[in-house]
């Protein structure tokens, strides 16, 4: 695994303070949405989706550090829209930072070198930049519906690794991926000098244009278990070892939908980061009046059946390994011999 | 094959015994584009309905006007209908129609969709 050792100190050190303090339900991830403006228009995302209005509209940093303080993880993440183009990010970026958060923004890195080269941002290890590639070259840009953004976007990791920053990649993955393609793709990043690669299965959001390419959950299984059987030692990989054997089928867990709470200019998302069934007006709120009952396998929803998606699920994962001797030993185990 | 993209771009409901006003305002809540809530007074608001809840003491929705000031939130008691009057933004942006028109030699994703506002 490549998430650095503070970091993961610091996960958990919070997360044993929550269960010290008997907190049933807290948050891990942040996930920090100042804008839905994009400059990609990808097929499965239905962030975009919006009249101009909306679009135009942004979170000033105030607000958003004011969530911050609500919700009060230790890690921020990022995403949007297209946070490069959010015009306050350097400065949302430094004050998360100056308040000992790890924040991962998510770009898909197209203005990337433009961004570092403007001296926007200092690295730091709080500060790491978590690029959306969906595989390689020709499976990236037909993810995201146009061609040339995988070169863009690795200019911009060997920008930001010149420059010192941390850098990770964010992969989803939809129906049709190879196992073997991606084998490769884990190479070439590996190859590329990035800290650590994320993954997760795409979902079929109620409000997503496409629904026919996301993942249902014996495929996924059947797909994460090909993909990572007999990993190289070279592949790092920025999420809990346990998050991915639960991708491989090797787990059943129940999702954590509290674990990533989004904040966006509608306000705090019920009930989670992919479904969008309302709006609390504080992060109080939306733990308290979320019927958090009608949401997660268990329940039945059929808009939970499956999901295996990294924000409700890493979170559960990451609740085992601090929160059990069985999952803890197990996660040194995977870590230790670089076996899923 | 690819199921034939709906839109209720363009619908003007009324609530009756068969489709109840919550229905509609599920349906507002779920579309993406400005609709027109009229209200029980007459008075027309447009705009982008983001929040409805149900569940309140009264349930309310929460919309942004079309000139984006707002929010607004207005109780379901004020309401006598919403209209579908705004362009969908999420019609024809699949990723199906997106691979047709590329294998087709067309012009590709509507720009419409980049989110530029």
């Amino acid at each position: 695994m490549s998430v650095p050792a503070a970091q993961m100190w610091t996960v958990a050190a919070y997360v044993l303070r929550q269960k010290l303090r008997g907190r049933r339900r807290y948050p891990l991830v942040l996930m920090l949405e100042p804008l839905f403006r994009c400059n990609l228009a990808c097929a499965g995302c239905g962030k975009i989706q919006y009249p101009a209005q909306i679009l135009r509209k942004q979170l000033s940093v105030e607000q958003c550090l004011r969530a911050v303080e609500e919700c009060g993880a230790p890690i921020v993440s990022i995403p949007g829209g297209e946070p490069l183009m959010y015009p306050e990010i350097g400065r949302l970026v430094e004050e998360l930072v100056r308040r000992g958060k790890y924040v991962y923004l998510c770009t898909n890195a197209i203005q990337l070198r433009e961004k570092l080269e403007a001296g926007l941002f200092t690295p730091s290890r709080h500060l790491s930049f978590s690029v959306h590639l969906d595989g390689r070259r020709a499976e990236h840009d037909e993810s995201v519906c146009r061609e040339g953004v995988y070169d863009q976007a690795v200019e911009g990791i060997r920008e930001a690794l010149r420059r010192g920053f941390r850098v990770t990649t964010n992969t989803t993955l939809f129906e049709g991926a190879s196992p073997l393609r991606m084998r490769e793709f884990f190479d070439e990043m590996m190859d590329l000098g990035v800290e650590g690669m994320m993954l997760s299965p795409g979902y079929s959001y109620s409000k997503a244009p496409d629904q026919e390419h996301f993942l249902r959950k014996t495929r996924t299984n059947d797909l994460f278990a090909r993909m990572l059987s007999k990993p190289k030692r070279r592949w790092r990989f920025n999420q809990s070892p346990l998050f991915l054997r639960f991708l491989m089928g090797k787990h059943d867990y129940e999702c954590t939908p509290w674990g990533n709470p989004t904040f966006n200019l509608f306000g705090w998302q019920r009930p989670c980061y992919l479904l969008q069934e309302g709006y609390a007006e504080s992060f109080q709120d939306l733990m308290e009046t979320t019927r958090w009952e009608r949401y997660g396998r268990k329940s039945g929803n059929a808009k939970c059946r499956d999901c295996m998606v990294h924000c409700g699920f890493e979170a559960t994962a990451v609740n085992e390994t601090f929160g059990s001797w069985r999952g803890f030993v197990e996660t040194v185990g995977v870590t230790l011999t670089g076996r899923f | 094959m690819t199921e034939p993209e709906t839109t209720l771009e363009g619908w003007t409901p009324e609530p009756g015994p068969d489709l109840p006003l919550e229905r509609i305002i599920d349906l507002a809540f779920d579309y993406r584009g400005d609709t027109t809530v009229v209200l029980t007074d007459g008075t027309e608001l447009r705009g982008y309905v983001f929040n409805r809840n149900a569940d309140a003491g009264e349930p309310f929705i929460q919309m942004f006007d079309a000139d984006g000031a707002g929010p607004r939130a207005i109780p379901y008691s004020r309401i006598r209908t919403i209209r579908f009057t705004g362009r969908d933004p999420a019609a024809g942006n699949s990723y199906a129609l997106w691979r047709r028109r590329k294998e087709t030699g067309g012009a590709g994703r509507d720009e419409r969709g980049r989110g530029q506002g």
